[in-house]
C-alpha cells in the first residue's frame, strides 16, 4: 500500500483528532494578543531604519564644523543635498507603504513571500541610497574645501612649503576613507545580522518554490 | 458591528479550529510550539477576516492563511527544532527493534513527514486533506503540473527515508 494513503486513512480519522478543543473564551482571549509575525519585525525595523537615517541628517545639521563651510561653495551644495535627500526619504516611504499595503495573508504562499521581500527591497534601495549618498557628498565637500577653505588652503600651502603635500593629502585621503569603512562595515554587519535571522526561513522556503518552477 | 464581527469569527473559528490544529501537528512537534503557532494562525485569522467575502468556503480560506502564517510569517523557536531532531532519531532506533505493524509503520511515517521541508510538508497537508492539484497549486502560488511532479518527488523521498 502507498505510504500516503495509509497516512491519509490515519489522518482523517475521527479519533485521531483529539486535539485540545478550544472554548469560545480561549480564542477570544488569542485575538486580543499581538502578532509576532516576520511582516511586523519587518515593519518596525523598516520604520527605524527611516527614523536613524532621518534623524541623522537632521543632527547634522546644527553641527558646529558646518560654519566653515558657509564661506565656500559648499553650502550651496550642502543646502541641494539636503533637500534631495527629503525627496527621495518620502519617495521610498510611499513606495514602502504601498508594497507593505499589498501584502496580504491570503494570497498565495509564493506572493505572499514575493510581496515581503518586496517591502524588505525598497528599504535595502533606502539604505543602499544612504550609503552611497553619505560616501559620494563627503567626497564633494572634501573637493571644495580644499579649493576653497582658506583654512584648508594654508595648510595645504604649509605643508607644500615643507615638502610634505602628498603626505598631507595621502592622511586624509586615508582617514576619510577609514571612516566611511568602518561606518559601512558596522551598518553592514547589523544588517545582515538582523535581517538574516529574520528572513532566514522565509529566503529558504521561497527558494524551494521557485526551484520547483524550474 | 465590531462586537458582532469578532463574534462570527470566534464562532467560524472554534467550530473549524480542527484544521488549524492540523497545520501545526504537522509544522510543530511539541506542545509549547504547536500552542505558539495555533496563536499566531488565529491573530493573522482575525486580522484577515473583515476581508473575507464568503465567495470561498471559511474552511477553505483557513487552509490558505493556515499554511501562509506557517511557512511564511511564523518564525520557529529553536527549541522546537531540537526536539524534532531527537524525535527522529528515537524513531530510528525503535525501528530496528520493533515489528512492522501498521501502528509502527503510522509512526515512522509521521517522523518521515516530519523530516521533510516546509513546502513539502504544505504538499503532504493538502494531500491529507483531500484537496486536489489545482487547489494544491493555487494556495502554493505554482503551476498545477509543477505541484504534481513535486508530489511525486515527495513521495519518493518519504519512500526513502523510510527505507534508506
Amino acid at each position: 500500500m502507498d505510504e500516503l494513503e495509509l497516512l491519509k486513512k490515519d489522518w482523517n480519522r475521527k479519533d485521531n483528532n483529539s486535539f485540545p478543543k478550544l472554548s469560545y473564551n480561549d480564542i477570544y482571549k488569542m485575538i486580543l494578543k499581538r502578532s509576532s509575525s516576520i511582516v511586523k519585525w519587518i515593519f518596525i525595523i523598516s520604520l527605524l531604519e527611516f527614523g536613524f537615517w532621518t534623524a541623522l541628517s537632521f543632527s547634522f545639521k546644527d553641527f558646529d564644523g558646518f560654519e566653515r563651510f558657509n564661506d565656500t561653495d559648499a553650502k550651496y551644495i550642502i543646502l541641494g543635498l539636503t533637500v534631495f535627500g527629503y525627496v527621495v526619504l518620502f519617495y521610498f516611504f510611499f513606495l514602502f507603504f504601498k508594497n507593505y499595503r499589498t501584502i496580504s495573508v491570503t494570497d498565495s504562499a509564493k506572493v505572499l513571500m514575493e510581496n515581503i521581500l518586496k517591502t524588505r527591497q525598497t528599504v535595502k534601495h533606502y539604505v543602499a541610497f544612504n550609503l552611497l549618498f553619505m560616501i559620494g557628498s563627503t567626497i564633494i565637500v572634501l573637493f571644495i574645501e580644499f579649493k576653497q577653505d582658506s583654512e584648508l588652503i594654508a595648510q595645504v600651502t604649509q605643508a607644500t612649503a615643507n615638502g610634505n603635500a602628498f603626505m598631507f593629502y595621502a592622511k586624509t585621503i586615508v582617514i576619510v576613507g577609514l571612516a566611511l569603512t568602518l561606518v559601512l562595515a558596522i551598518l553592514l554587519g547589523f544588517y545582515w545580522l538582523i535581517y538574516g535571522i529574520l528572513l532566514k526561513k522565509l529566503d529558504r522556503n521561497y527558494h524551494e518554490l521557485k526551484k520547483m518552477e524550474l | 458591528m465590531d462586537k458582532e464581527l469578532e463574534h462570527s469569527f470566534i464562532a467560524l473559528l472554534e467550530e473549524h479550529q480542527n484544521i488549524v490544529h492540523k497545520v501545526c501537528r504537522l509544522y510543530t512537534n511539541n506542545y509549547d510550539a504547536h500552542n505558539d503557532l495555533f496563536q499566531e494562525i488565529t491573530i493573522q485569522l482575525w486580522k484577515a477576516y473583515p476581508k473575507f467575502r464568503g465567495d470561498s468556503k471559511f474552511s477553505t480560506w483557513m487552509y490558505r492563511v493556515g499554511l501562509n502564517t506557517a511557512i511564511t510569517l511564523y518564525r520557529k523557536s529553536k527549541r522546537s527544532i531540537k526536539t524534532q531532531e531527537f524525535d527522529a532519531v528515537q524513531f530510528k532506533i525503535k525501528a530496528e527493534h520493533y515489528d512492522d505493524t501498521e501502528e509502527q509503520q503510522l509512526k515512522l511515517l509521521y517522523s518521515a513527514v516530519h523530516q521533510l521541508n516546509d513546502i513539502e510538508k504544505a504538499l503532504v497537508f493538502l494531500y491529507l486533506e483531500d484537496k486536489n492539484y489545482k487547489e494544491i497549486s493555487e494556495t502554493l502560488g505554482i503551476s498545477e503540473v509543477n505541484a504534481r511532479v513535486k508530489m511525486n518527488r515527495v513521495k519518493t523521498k518519504l519512500k526513502t527515508i523510510l527505507n534508506p
